[in-house]
């Protein structure tokens, strides 16, 4: 990957087809042109049908004439008669702006012009796609496997593909005769070294290939995939109403769980019409919002200990801190890592009994915790050390974190002020009264510093709604709405929707096709849309500091891999 | 010309004790060997009081942790489990490792520490030799060490052994030189590199504060040598915010990364008797060795030499590590002038008031 600057950032004054109410799709149809061979609508914006030759001069238009900046997702599927790949694209400024971009591909030759020049984000996401469902991307810069090894047979989410036949061969089986063996012949003073995937700071099982210039990363490769579940194709064959809802606290397990099911539940509640209670939407908010300073606790725990490299005291007081969130969640929830606490239509179950001791263990939290933020504070932020350390390494610049889809805290540590419970409200969040963290530095310090003063915002939300339920009338405690035993929400509905996750913007597509489950499941992962941009901050940095920004990464495998 | 040793070393104590003549040749071999097994016996049992148990402790104390509990009372039987457990492990040697270096290098680590307290006034006359060129030859042996380091890095057949070696080599040549020089600044003022008339000079007293003399300790005598000197120290046994050479989140453990069982024991054992050997330093050539008030004076050393290595567990659980290249910068640019400065001052000042 290179580090060139992106072709155009943000160029126009005037965003075509952008209006008080929305977009104007038939102003952005006009702006295609010819391109367009098809429309379609989706529940969360319409979809424009391009051919699959023309996807760069379609998706350049929208980028630079109608301020589209942000590529979401690529979502890839195949049909009984096609292949089809969907670029979700929306605004950094406005991201209820949507519009999805729908490139169709033959059956017998799947193959469409890659996005990669247009969006850097599409280079993993069409990986993604290639591997999973089997369309080959025309022009991209590296299209091999991402998630599933190199040997591997055949397409897994492809229609054609059988569990029943051998999927994973040997490497001497694999191995193209043809194919030039390099080993051994480049004469440089350069030195290959795998980090990972079982070190001391992957922070899971994440394989970095670097290459080292004594001790200055030349080039790194991050190498993904090995907890890789299939977590799609289980959510493709469980049902709407129960047998999903237990997986998103799988993806980001460390214990970020309910932002995770909020994403599930508000994609599948769009696509089935299904309200809220408002009581449900305070219960929801309150507990994810914990959710999150659990998530951000141990982000900032294991960033200290990357940079202060043993279990040190920033790193136990930062756990003993998240654990007495976790017993709050676990008196809620009855779960203390995998809650499986949301339900289409509202939560499982009302606050424990009885109320007022649990919301006086929760206001104990909220009355200490800025003693000891102050605490956080004194050790590390304003540690000279640290500082030197931190500011100014693994500097990510807006452009490119733009171009990276990068969302959640390492987009706001860049400037980017980005935060979809404030742009796209949904929760209880536009009620409440909070603010947006964005910090300027661009670099490891300030994706720190951003989470740190994200944790004071999410006490005030928390603190919010605790208020609130405390006050609730108690015959207006609807925690769950009426919702149909077995939904089947109408055949070929499409919708994105997403949510603001722990590490950022957390996506769910589903397409009905009429069933209990749904025919399409992908998730956009925050996490995976992050790590992609671990090179543009490494490359030509030492390897502690590619050490500390991939932890002010804050990945999560689970998540990544999926 | 002094006498080569001073008026009762620790073999000598020894063969009055068993009744023998010291002048005889073989009595002083044997009254030797005897006194440096003692000496070494109370190390290694230091250190396995203070490495495996003491460490968890304290480290848990700093972290709010409880630690150790459940072997016996205050946890003290996972001394003997641990041991146990060490030397019973599989000494895995991995394929293409430089077989004689590699097998060394642990030994070379552990007994270069070793070897330094052969010097090492412990008080109470606890001393096996007192040779006039004491303070040297520790530095000498000390850096020994750094051998070591290099072997286990480079023949390990491991990148991240190789990168770690590599540090400690780097490291050590940058904080070796400001150690010697703030050292050496101590040797003016004490006019002798023999260890027992170090501890000598720092007998008299400085000052009298309200009735309580202040001895002429050099920390007190001259606090910013002392600071430089504890500095480079916590560089010269690799704990934080110097601990690069190991750096366990960037390059798993640096040079002893391939090690196990007996030969990671002998690491294991060689660092902390470094960390003791820099108290022990310390100690005798800036406490004021082994004198104390009540407590009798090998106690005084104890507690003073412990107390360093307190220090050191202090740093390594409230510091961040440096990176590499702004250790290189401050030993080089920063460490190495202001020991320099410092050596040129305390030449002056000593010279002016001889004068």
């Amino acid at each position: 990957m290179s580090l060139e600057e992106p072709d155009n950032p943000l160029a126009t004054e005037e965003q075509v087809g952008a209006t008080e109410e929305g977009v104007d799709y038939d102003a952005l149809a006009d702006l295609l042109g010819d391109t367009v061979i098809d429309r379609e609508h989706h529940v969360n914006a319409e979809g424009f049908v391009v051919r699959p030759d023309e996807v760069q001069d379609a998706l350049f238009a929208l980028r630079d004439e109608a301020g589209f900046d942000h590529c979401s997702s690529v979502t890839a599927q195949e049909y009984d008669d096609r292949y089809e790949s969907i670029y979700h694209l929306k605004k950094y400024d406005d991201p209820t702006q949507e519009v999805s971009v729908v490139v169709p591909t033959s059956k017998d030759e799947p193959v469409s012009q890659t996005a990669e020049p247009v969006y850097r984000t599409a280079d993993w996401h069409e990986r993604e796609a290639y591997d999973l469902v089997g369309i080959d991307y025309e022009g991209h810069p590296d299209m091999r496997r991402i998630l599933l090894p190199e040997t591997w047979q055949g397409h897994p989410l492809g229609q054609d593909f059988s569990g029943e036949e051998p999927q994973v061969v040997t490497l001497r089986e694999h191995a193209n005769p043809l194919q030039e063996d390099h080993r051994g012949e480049d004469d440089t003073d350069t030195m290959f070294l795998n980090i990972g995937p079982h070190h001391p700071a992957t922070h899971g099982v994440l394989h970095i290939e670097t290459v080292l210039d004594g001790e200055q990363v030349a080039d790194l490769d991050p190498d993904i995939g090995y907890l890789h579940r299939c977590e799609e194709q289980m959510c493709q064959q469980s049902t709407y109403r129960h047998q999903i809802m237990p997986y998103p606290d799988r993806w980001d397990y460390i214990s970020a769980g309910i932002l995770n099911e909020w994403a599930y539940a508000r994609a599948a509640e769009d696509l089935a019409d299904i309200e809220v209670p408002e009581y449900a939407q305070v219960v929801r908010t309150m507990s994810a919002e914990l959710c999150r300073i659990a998530s951000h606790m141990l982000a900032l725990a294991t960033f200290a200990l990357d940079i202060y490299g043993d279990f040190t005291a920033i790193f136990m007081y930062a756990i003993r801190d998240r654990e007495v969130v976790q017993d709050i969640l676990e008196d809620l929830t009855g779960q203390r890592l995998m809650f499986n606490y949301l339900r289409l239509g509202g939560v499982a179950w009302d606050l424990p009994e009885p109320r007022e001791e649990f919301f006086e263990k929760i206001r104990d939290f909220l009355d200490e915790l800025p003693e000891r933020l102050g605490e956080y504070h004194d050790m590390i932020t304003s540690n000279e050390i640290l500082q030197m350390r931190t500011v100014d390494t693994g500097v990510l610049p807006p452009e490119e974190a733009k171009s990276y889809g990068a969302t959640g805290p390492v987009a706001r540590g860049s400037g980017i002020d980005y935060d979809l419970r404030r742009d796209d409200p949904y929760g209880y969040y536009p009620e409440l009264d909070w603010d947006v963290v964005t910090e300027d530095g661009c670099d490891n310090y300030a994706r720190l510093l951003c989470r740190m003063r994200e944790v004071e915002q999410s006490a005030r939300i928390i603190e919010q709604c605790v208020d609130l339920l405390e006050d609730w009338p108690e015959d207006e405690r609807e925690i769950q709405s009426n919702v149909p035993r077995t939904l089947r929400p109408d055949p070929d509905t499409e919708i994105y929707r997403a949510v603001e996750g722990a590490k950022g913007e957390l996506g769910i597509y589903i397409r009905s096709d009429g069933t209990d489950k749904p025919a399409r499941f992908k998730i956009r992962s925050p996490c995976f849309s992050n790590l992609q941009t671990l090179p543009v901050m490494s490359e030509g940095e030492y390897i502690p500091d590619m050490i500390a920004s991939l932890g002010s990464l804050d990945i999560v495998l689970g998540e990544v891999d999926r | 010309m002094a006498p080569l040793q001073s008026a009762t070393p620790f073999p000598k104590i020894i063969a009055d004790l068993l009744g023998l003549d010291i002048n005889e040749t073989w009595v002083i071999a044997v009254a030797s060997i005897a006194a440096a097994g003692v000496i070494a016996t109370v190390l290694l049992s230091m250190t396995a009081v203070l490495g495996i148990w003491g460490k968890r402790k304290i480290t848990a104390a700093f972290t709010d942790r409880i630690a150790v509990n459940r072997h016996g009372p205050y946890g003290l039987l996972i001394i003997p489990a641990d041991a146990v457990r060490l030397l019973s492990k599989e000494l895995i040697v991995p394929e293409g490792v430089d077989r004689p270096a590699w097998d060394l290098a642990p030994m070379v680590i552990a007994s270069s520490a070793l070897l330094g307290f052969a010097v090492i006034p412990f008080g109470n006359n606890l001393q096996l030799a007192d040779p006039e060129t004491g303070l040297a030859y520790v530095f000498a042996v000390a850096s020994i060490a750094s051998a070591g380091l290099l072997m286990a890095g480079y023949a390990s057949n491991n990148k991240f052994s190789f990168l770690g070696g590599l540090r400690a080599v780097a490291q050590n040549l940058a904080y070796e030189i400001p150690l010697v020089l703030t050292g050496a600044s101590v040797v003016i003022f004490a006019g002798s590199l023999q260890m027992s008339t170090i501890v000598e000079m720092q007998r008299q007293t400085l000052v009298t504060l309200g009735g309580i003399p202040i001895p002429s300790w050099y920390a007190f005598v001259n606090p910013f040598a002392f600071v430089l000197f504890l500095v480079a120290n916590l560089a010269e046994v690799g704990r934080n915010p110097f601990d690069i050479p190991e750096a366990p989140t960037e390059i798993v453990a640096g040079y002893q990364t391939e090690y196990s069982s007996v030969y990671f024991v002998l690491i294991y054992l060689g660092e902390f008797i470094h960390i003791f050997l820099g108290g022990a330093i310390i100690a005798t050539i800036f406490l004021g060795g082994a004198s104390g008030p009540v407590l009798p004076g090998v106690v005084w050393f104890f507690i003073k030499m412990v107390s360093v290595y307190l220090f050191t567990q202090w740093a390594r659980s409230a510091v961040p590590r440096l990176r590499i290249d702004q250790l290189i910068q401050i030993g080089w640019k920063g460490m190495l002038v202001l020991s320099f400065a410092n050596l040129v001052l305390t030449a002056v000042v000593v010279g002016v008031i001889n004068a």
